[in-house]
């Protein structure tokens, strides 16, 4: 199956292309974002296609370049796991692309010269990364990843925001691959090659040889993927980063590329490293990280009053989730395979699904700013009326990320906590998590009902001249939607291919869940079913009991009128009364005060001894010179004129030299 | 075929720099037009040697007749020699490109009237004409006389401008390089005593003790002449130099005039004694902290420049220390690193000079916002930084990758040591050059910077090439490196 | 497959009859005592039906318009009568295939969700104040009910409810699971809305909370959704904490369980009626509390006891 690998590299192709034509186009706007548009949607046609090739079992490799003195070779290979977040980073991209060809008219003073080739390249190289077996082109493909969406983040460039977002975005990301570099040296320096292969083999036999330095090494790969993923406290950049990148960007950023940190941790803990009792460690250390994460983003989620920063730390709480997932199931690989399928595909899953509610989200703050020029909450209000697409979108995606079932985001946040819980009956840490996971579920259901009930609910004072967004941006975000509510009723279209991919990774059968069937829905088997989930059956009871409720309330033939809000009497404008975003849920958020620290990063002061050391010019070269310079005085008051004395120098100078000649021959 | 054109590569630009004093104020098109036929010609003598060494002895000394038998002077012309000139040849082509652009009377930084075209041409003509004597050298004796010309062309354009600034710079220059020179004439010395032989090859010939002693010598020599410590101070100042002389002798030619001589002298023969090379590692090591640290207390764009282009030296005779102790790949890497960083830092240097060109100032505080109205130089100049910081997949990125990969060969914890030390200087110095290239290209513009853009067409072509220059350097450097070797 | 079908259907059904019909009686009763112990006469225990029945036959008078806030009401009763669909209420739950307690703990959090929602929506500031208090006391009260289950999900090695109520009728009574059902019952007085929890709604300061703008067949259906919801879980705590005397007999069983938590509401009802109304910090402290105080039953549960 050679062909699925030919059509990521037509893909890749076609986005270079496209970024090198649209930047022809970059003088007029709308024409520009079309063209980049058609380039993306015939690029995602072809990852289609390999996705397709590529999900059930893995492609053929392929290899293009070698350089055979560093043992690496740019070969390409795509596996299930790679087929799901390739069809991830398409998806995102196409929509992103489609929604940024009109949002982009908000920045009027930047040209999108600097937008869409840049985003299409950025696209380029996160599906390179995702094809690569190789690590040095591996880094190359991340790298470039990393520097395309740094130029996206610093986009608005008379924002200092943004340029502040951008740079501490770039640095720590880089930091964090200088760390994944270095670990891949280390790897190097006993295997001699990058091959993905190879680094499986050392990593193994080194983890039995040297146990320190393999897990110095996979630490160091750990806080490469990490960062980038993420996960607190390297994932400080994405809550300044994601809300100053332009929306579709946003969405990109959160949707697919912090996802390939989590594509990398996976590569790592489950295809990396042989399953050996050392990974339970790893496993608890990923939980925690998880956790952490989860909890301390969330709350601090809690207390934003920007949409998009708000939406930026639920990021990093989602990912959290993710990573919670990611560490039951390592932990579990060795002991219980079948709990570690179960929360390995639940983090999978939750990979999938996050993309779909998340990017939805960030599309939704976009509308909002691009419509109002606005992202602070509490001067928001009552947009429903005005944006009728952009509100439900929005929250079908709020509730989506909150876990309502039976949206697609409970779904794999059951499979999450489901393998925690099942896992802490063996060990409790796990259980504990487990509930810290079921309770922050409920803090972004807090959070995300503040965006709704501050920014979408409530009134307006009056018709501001705000619309609904044009067509081109709506359908991106009702995409998303579609498929927060399809993936939530039916899970089994996409777990199918996430055991697929558990399997190519673990090679171990996905024993823990069962999702043949449609009506009963999933269950989880740990030696015994022991959880149960069916989205059908609940919707359609639910819905039955809501039709029943709704014949009820219509029992007694009340008639509807519309009045005016109550405001005990008084008049008042909706503005001046509105509940401010600032105001929800203050007691509670006193309760979770400072559990984000931040500081600010000085320029190191070098002390001044040291620099007076390093300064050669004043304590060594101006004295030296000077000396020689007063020496030469004094030697030339041996110019006195008087023949005899010179020839007396001559004779004495050629004594000399004739010794030393002598002296170095003999 | 090959030694017509060699001699013509090496004759041209030397005519050309006639011409030019002949020409004065009409200098500029013959400048032109003899630099862009060496062009040619070194890229026709890279390809028709690739893979096969080339040497032909042309001449000798006639007062040597009797000592030596063999013709002293020549062409060599090996795949070090052809990367040599894929840096110094099209690099002089687009700085005498660049000049004839930034060298006006518009200039907003130092306007300069016609009548010192002549002057300048003449200077930077001849010394291309000595790097590339220098590169085809056969052997020291040459390699010295060409050596000693490029200081002394480095010290006419450094003072350039003739004020009291540049004329202190330029002598400075002058005396700390001649300095090192000092030390090379000396190891030719040692060498033709005692072997009766200034060829490369006749270092192999040299008893331990006293070839440590040569190897210190040349190491001075090279210390000196790419600035490292503790020799480094001169580089800093030599920035009073027109920006086009800074970015070609400061960044891609002269001072790789140093590294060349280490790069030949430790590849003929591989007979450089270890503590001699762990002597040009770790001083190159200091030399990368200490320039490091130089680089927050600058505001003067160039200098920040120059201390960055004294790191990346040390980079190179890193790799070539590397090699020295065994790991050739670290060796190809340094070599390879000249001609990254050659094309890289060019790009940067040319940059500053657009700014200055458009401003009428290098002072990083100064400016803000240029990226608006000079998109062009801020996608050149953010290319050049990232490319000379090691991101990939920039040029550098490579050539560095190389060196740590010859580290992590030795044996020992000196591998990862080097490893860290290295990640944590590329990770600092990234981090400030791009809040440099944010400060100076990003935000909203200042008033000061505010300015009419009309770049001439011939810096931005400059600059469009050696933005090519930044990613596609590897691909040519790399199959030549491959040769390399023992 | 058929008879399995059918059965579970009725089951369902009957569940839910029991859950719709048998909810304003406990309404009743419980005002009826609280009446007692303040000495009052009281409305007669059927009154909350006859409430409903008057505001179902009200005019609807609406502050906002569109579909989504129209159908809040129907969705909010429907979601939780699906919760009575998915606890054993006497029986086996009868949707257990199709959910486990995690299920049952967020779909028991969704009827609160939807009205807060239509807190939001209607406009009013009272009512966003509300639902904003309303989510805080969802937040410090749904973990103690997450941890109280959990522990019987680790004792009874499964997250299926119903295997927890057959794990502690075969096992008898154990600390572990008494401390959880404590702390569930401390939860419940939160989750019924009743006094000195009842910030939410909180009439005298904040005249209803999320529910100031609802009237007529809307508010029936909301504060229907709350009496069931009450109930509905008084019946989780009842089966899975306390479901002995467990005699096999199926008529006995069940007439001791209505009893059981008939029990539990008389009991939430008294401490309702001589609390005075809390402070949501002084709540949200006090369930904090409770909730770590609860850890303790995990702890027990994993030493075995």
């Amino acid at each position: 199956m050679v062909n699925a690998v030919h059509h990521v590299e037509v893909s890749i192709v076609i986005l270079i292309v496209g970024s090198l034509v649209s930047l022809l186009f970059a003088r007029r706007r709308k024409l520009c974002g079309w063209v980049s548009f058609a380039f993306v949607c015939a690029s995602s046609v072809y990852t289609g296609l390999a996705v397709a090739g590529a999900c059930t079992v893995a492609s053929g490799e392929h290899s293009i370049l070698s350089l055979p003195q560093l043992g690496s070779s740019l070969t390409l290979r795509i596996d299930p796991l790679s087929a799901i977040f390739l069809a991830i980073v398409a998806v995102i991209a196409l929509l992103s692309t489609l929604y940024s060809v009109r949002y982009m008219e908000h920045y009027a003073h930047d040209k999108v010269a600097k937008f869409f080739p840049i985003l299409l390249l950025c696209v380029a190289s996160m599906t390179g990364v995702l094809v690569c077996t190789d690590f040095l082109f591996f880094l190359i493909f991340w790298e470039s990843m990393t520097l395309t969406s740094y130029f996206l983040v610093t986009f608005e460039s008379e924002n200092a925001a943004s340029q502040r977002a951008g740079l501490k975005y770039f640095i720590i990301t880089h930091g964090a691959t200088l760390c994944m570099a270095a670990a891949a040296l280390l790897l190097w320096r006993t295997s001699g090659s990058f091959s993905f292969d190879a680094i499986r083999q050392t990593l193994s036999a080194m983890l039995t040889a040297r146990p320190f330095l393999a897990n110095a090494i996979i630490f160091l790969f750990f806080l490469g993927f990490a960062t980038k993923a993420g996960l607190l406290p390297m994932g400080d950049w994405l809550p300044d980063a994601h809300p100053v990148a332009p929306s579709g960007m946003s969405a990109t950023l959160s949707g697919a590329l912090v996802k390939l940190g989590i594509y990398g941790l996976i590569r790592l803990f489950c295809s990396f490293l042989v399953v050996s009792p050392s990974l339970k460690i790893w496993g608890i250390i990923l939980a925690l990280a998880g956790t952490g994460s989860l909890f301390v983003g969330t709350l601090t989620a809690l207390r934003q009053t920007d949409t998009k920063r708000l939406m930026a730390f639920h990021t990093i709480g989602q990912i959290g989730y993710i990573c919670l997932g990611l560490g039951v199931g390592v932990y579990c690989l060795d002991m219980y395979p079948a709990l570690a399928t179960i929360a390995l595909a639940g983090a999978i899953l939750h990979a999938v699904n996050h993309a779909c509610f998340k990017s939805c989200l960030f599309l939704g703050a976009g509308s909002v700013l691009y419509r109002t020029g606005e992202r602070d909450m509490d001067k928001l209000g009552g947009l429903a009326a005005f944006m009728p697409y952009t509100t439900g979108t929005t929250t079908i995606a709020s509730l989506s990320i909150a876990g309502v079932p039976p949206l697609n985001g409970f779904t794999s946040k059951w499979l999450i906590v489901a393998g925690c819980l099942l896992t802490g009956m063996r060990f409790p840490l796990f259980l504990v998590l487990g509930l810290i996971a079921l309770f922050i579920s409920l803090a972004t259901l807090a959070s995300f009902l503040k965006v709704l009930g501050s920014v979408f609910l409530g009134r307006a004072d009056e018709n501001l001249g705000i619309k609904e967004v044009p067509i081109s941006m709506i359908v991106p975000q009702v995409v998303l939607a579609a498929l927060c509510v399809l993936l939530g009723i039916f899970p089994q279209l996409v777990l199918r291919f996430v055991g697929h991919a558990i399997e190519g990774v673990t090679a171990m059968p996905v024993a823990g869940v069962n999702a043949s069937r449609m009506w009963g829905g999933l269950f989880l088997i740990d030696g015994s079913p022991v959880a149960f989930w069916s989205p059908l059956a609940i919707l359609t009871v639910l819905a039955v009991l809501a039709l029943l409720s709704y014949a009820i309330q219509r029992a007694g033939g009340a008639r509807t009128r519309s009045v005016p809000v109550w405001y005990c009497g008084e008049e008042h404008a909706a503005a001046t009364v509105r509940y401010p975003a600032s105001s929800f849920y203050l007691p509670f958020k006193h309760a979770f005060q400072g559990i984000y620290p931040s500081g600010k990063v000085h320029v190191p002061k070098f002390p001044a001894p040291l620099r007076r050391a390093l300064d050669f010019d004043q304590w060594l070269y101006r004295p030296t010179v000077k000396v020689i310079d007063t020496a030469a005085d004094r030697i030339s008051r041996t110019h006195v004129g008087i023949l005899q004395i010179y020839l007396l120098w001559i004779v004495i100078g050629a004594i000399v030299v004739t010794g030393i000649l002598l002296w170095v021959r003999g | 075929m090959i030694t017509p054109v060699a001699v013509l590569m090496l004759i041209l630009p030397a005519v050309g720099a006639l011409l030019s004093v002949v020409l004065k104020r009409r200098a500029r098109p013959a400048a032109v037009m003899t630099a862009t036929i060496t062009t040619g010609l070194a890229v026709w003598l890279t390809l028709s040697t690739f893979g096969a060494p080339y040497t032909r002895m042309l001449g000798d000394l006639p007062w040597l007749h009797g000592i030596v038998d063999t013709p002293i002077l020549g062409i060599f012309v090996d795949p070090l020699a052809s990367l040599m000139l894929l840096v110094v040849v099209p690099i002089g082509l687009l700085t005498v490109l660049y000049s004839t652009a930034y060298l006006t009377d518009k200039n907003r930084e130092h306007p300069v009237g016609s009548e010192h075209y002549g002057r300048y041409y003449f200077w930077l003509l001849l010394f291309i004409t000595s790097m590339v004597g220098m590169a085809v050298s056969p052997n020291f004796l040459q390699f010295f006389a060409f050596w000693e010309l490029t200081t002394l062309c480095s010290w006419a354009l450094i003072s350039f401008h003739q004020n009291e600034r540049s004329l202190r710079a330029g002598f400075k220059a002058l005396l700390m390089t001649s300095a090192g020179s000092a030390f090379f004439l000396l190891a030719i010395l040692i060498i033709f005593v005692r072997t009766n032989s200034f060829d490369f090859s006749a270092l192999s010939k040299l008893p331990d003790g006293l070839r440590s002693w040569v190897f210190l010598f040349f190491l001075i020599a090279a210390w000196a002449k790419a600035a490292q410590v503790p020799l480094q101070t001169w580089l800093p100042d030599a920035m009073e130099a027109p920006t086009p002389i800074s970015a070609y002798l400061h960044a891609a030619a002269m001072v790789k005039a140093g590294v060349y001589l280490m790069a030949r002298t430790v590849s003929s023969g591989w007979g450089i004694p270890p503590k001699i090379s762990l002597l040009m590692g770790g001083m190159a090591l200091l030399t990368i902290f200490v320039a490091l640290s130089f680089y927050f207390v600058q505001d003067d764009l160039k200098r920040l420049l120059a201390y960055s282009t004294i790191a990346h030296l040390g980079y190179v005779l890193l790799g070539i220390a590397i090699g020295g102790l065994g790991a050739t790949l670290g060796f190809r890497g340094g070599v390879l690193h000249i001609i990254c960083h050659g094309y890289s830092k060019a790009t940067l240097f040319f940059c500053a000079g657009n700014i200055a060109y458009v401003t009428g100032t290098r002072n990083i505080s100064e400016l803000r916002g240029l990226g608006r109205s000079m998109p062009l130089t801020a996608t050149a100049f953010f290319i050049g930084l990232l490319s000379v910081t090691g991101v990939p997949p920039f040029a550098c990125f490579w050539s560095k990758f190389m060196i740590l990969s010859g580290a992590m060969r030795l044996g020992g914890p000196i591998g990862p040591l080097i490893l860290v030390l290295i990640l944590s200087e590329t990770l600092i110095s990234f981090g400030w050059m791009l809040y440099v290239g944010q400060k100076i290209f990003l935000g909203a513009p200042l008033a000061t910077a505010q300015v009419p853009s009309d770049i001439p067409w011939a810096m931005n072509v400059t600059l469009i090439i050696l933005m090519i220059g930044c990613v596609a350097a590897p691909l040519v450097g790399m199959p030549l490196v491959q040769l390399m070797g023992k | 497959m058929t008879v399995w079908l059918i059965k579970s259907l009725l089951l369902c059904l009957l569940n839910v009859a029991a859950a719709l019909f048998l909810s304003p009686l406990c309404e009743g009763i419980m005002r009826k005592l609280r009446a007692a112990i303040h000495s009052r006469i009281g409305p007669p225990i059927w009154q909350p039906y006859w409430d409903l029945l008057k505001l179902l036959g009200k005019e609807d008078l609406r502050s906002t318009g569109g579909i989504v806030y129209a159908s809040l009401p129907a969705f909010t009763l429907g979601s939780a009568l699906l919760l009575a669909a998915l606890i054993p209420m006497g029986t086996a739950a009868p949707l257990a295939f199709a959910g486990d307690m995690i299920v049952v703990i967020y779909v028991a959090a969704m009827s609160g969700v939807l009205l807060m929602l239509s807190g939001f929506a209607s406009a009013s500031p009272y009512a966003s104040i509300g639902s904003s208090r309303e989510m805080m006391m969802l937040l410090s009260v749904e973990p103690i009910l997450a941890i109280a289950l959990s522990v019987g999900a680790f004792k009874a090695k499964t997250l299926a409810v119903g295997g927890m109520v057959n794990w502690q009728v075969q096992n008898g009574p154990c600390i572990s699971m008494a401390i959880a059902g404590v702390a569930f019952f401390l939860a419940l007085q939160a989750v019924a809305g009743k006094l000195p929890f009842d910030i939410a709604e909180a009439d005298q300061e904040i005249m209803g909370g999320p529910l100031v703008e609802q009237s007529g067949p809307r508010l029936a259906l909301f504060r229907w959704a709350m009496w069931v919801k009450q109930l509905v879980l008084a019946f989780l705590l009842v089966e899975v904490f306390f479901p002995w005397p467990h005699l096999g007999s199926y008529l006995i069983d069940l007439i001791a369980t209505i009893v059981k938590v008939l029990i539990v509401l008389v009991l939430v009802a008294v401490i309702d009626a001589v609390n005075p109304r809390l402070r949501i910090d002084q709540a949200l402290g006090y369930y904090m509390r409770v909730a770590f105080s609860s850890l303790a039953a995990l702890a027990f549960a994993v030493i075995g006891k």
